[in-house]
C-alpha cells in the first residue's frame, strides 16, 4: 500500500471502519513508514479531542436560567403585542400635541412682542403716579 | 416519570414535568448544540431556547414520535440558525472584530501556559484546528458528523433526526470524514500547530 492510499484511509482506519484486509495493510504500512506513522499519531491525538468534549460540565443553574429567559421573553411578547391602534395612535397623538404646542408657542410669542411694547410704554406713563420713589428721589423725600 | 407522562403533563402546563424534562435532557441538548457551535456559552444559550420552544410547542408533538428525536431536531435547527445569524453578522462586521476574536482565542491558549502543563496548550490548539475543520464542512455533513461523534448516534438514529435515508447518512458521513481528513492533512503538512 502506498503512502497516498494510507493517508486517504487513515480516518477510517482510526475509526476501525475498514475491512479486515485493509486494516491489516494499513497497520503494516504504518509499522514501516515513519512519515505516515507520525501523521497517524497526530490525527489520532486531534480526533481524541472529540472524546474529551463529550462529557461537558453541566451548569447547575441551567433550569433557573431557562425559566428566567422564558419569563423575560413573555414580558417582551406582551409589550410587542399591544394593539396596533395603540402602537400607531399613541405616537400620532404625541406628535399632534407637540405640533399644537409649537404652534401655540409661536403664536403666543408673536402676540407677546406687540403687547410687550405697549405694556412697557403704559408702565412708563404710570410710573410717576404709581411709584413715587422713581419720580421723587429718596433724599428729597427725607428732606421734606 | 416516562417520556409519555412528561409530555402529557407538560401539555397540561405542569411545571414539575418541565423541570424533569430539562433535567433529563439538558446534557443531550447542550452536547448536540456544542457539537455544531463549539462554544460552551453559545451552546447553553441555544439549549435554553430549545427547551423554551419545546414548552411552547408541546401540543404539536405527535405521541408516536420519540421525544429525543424531536429534541435533537430542534437543537440542530436552532444551532444551524445561530451559525447562519453569526455569519450574517460577521459579514457586516468589521475585519477588526474577527482579528479580536482570534486574538482572544490565542490569549486564552497562552494564559493556560502559565498554570497548566504543556499538553493542555497542545490540546487547546488541536481543539481549535479540529473545530475549524468541522466548522468548514458543508451543513449536512457537519450535522451528521457531530451527531455521530458527539452523541454516538447510529446511522438509523441520525437518519430519523435528519429525516433522510440511512444510505444518505452513510454517504454524508463518508464525505464528512474524507473532507475532515483532507483538511487535517493540509494543516499537518503546513505545520499549522
Amino acid at each position: 500500500m502506498k503512502c497516498k492510499d494510507v493517508n486517504s484511509k487513515l480516518i477510517f482506519f482510526l475509526d476501525e471502519e475498514l475491512p479486515a484486509t485493509e486494516m491489516q495493510a494499513v497497520k503494516e504500512h504504518l509499522a514501516g513508514c515513519t512519515d505516515c506513522a507520525l501523521f497517524a499519531e497526530d490525527m489520532k491525538k486531534t480526533l481524541s479531542i472529540l472524546e474529551t468534549e463529550k462529557t461537558p460540565e453541566l451548569n447547575p443553574f441551567f433550569y433557573t436560567r431557562v425559566k428566567a429567559k422564558m419569563e423575560s421573553q413573555e414580558v417582551e411578547q406582551v409589550l410587542n403585542h399591544r394593539p396596533v391602534l395603540v402602537r400607531v395612535l399613541q405616537p400620532l397623538a404625541f406628535s399632534i400635541i407637540l405640533l399644537i404646542g409649537i404652534y401655540a408657542g409661536i403664536k403666543l410669542g408673536a402676540t407677546g412682542t406687540t403687547s410687550k411694547t405697549k405694556t412697557v410704554l403704559a408702565e412708563q406713563d404710570m410710573i410717576p403716579y404709581w411709584n413715587e420713589l422713581d419720580a421723587e428721589p429718596i433724599e428729597s423725600f427725607l428732606m421734606e | 416519570m416516562s417520556d409519555i407522562e412528561i409530555i402529557e403533563q407538560l401539555k397540561q402546563g405542569n411545571e414539575q414535568a418541565f423541570r424533569k424534562l430539562v433535567e433529563s435532557y439538558r446534557k443531550l441538548v447542550v452536547n448536540t448544540c456544542y457539537g455544531l457551535l463549539h462554544n460552551r456559552e453559545d451552546a447553553e444559550d441555544v439549549a435554553q431556547d430549545v427547551f423554551i420552544e419545546v414548552y411552547r410547542s408541546v401540543d404539536s408533538f405527535r405521541a408516536d414520535a420519540k421525544l429525543s428525536t424531536w429534541l435533537y431536531r430542534i437543537a440542530v435547527n436552532r444551532s444551524l440558525n445561530h451559525i447562519r445569524d453569526n455569519k450574517k453578522h460577521r459579514w457586516f462586521s468589521l475585519f477588526e472584530s474577527d482579528v479580536k476574536t482570534e486574538n482572544k482565542k490565542l490569549l486564552q491558549v497562552e494564559s493556560s501556559l502559565t498554570d497548566q502543563p504543556e499538553f493542555e496548550l497542545e490540546n487547546k490548539q488541536r481543539a481549535i484546528i479540529l473545530h475549524q475543520a468541522i466548522g468548514s464542512l458543508p451543513e449536512k455533513q457537519k450535522v451528521a458528523f457531530s451527531l455521530s461523534k458527539y452523541e454516538d448516534l447510529s446511522y438509523q438514529e441520525i437518519a430519523e433526526v435528519m429525516e433522510l435515508s440511512v444510505s444518505s447518512v452513510e454517504s454524508l458521513l463518508f464525505r464528512a470524514k474524507k473532507n475532515l481528513q483532507k483538511k487535517l492533512y493540509t494543516c499537518y503538512k503546513k505545520k499549522c500547530m
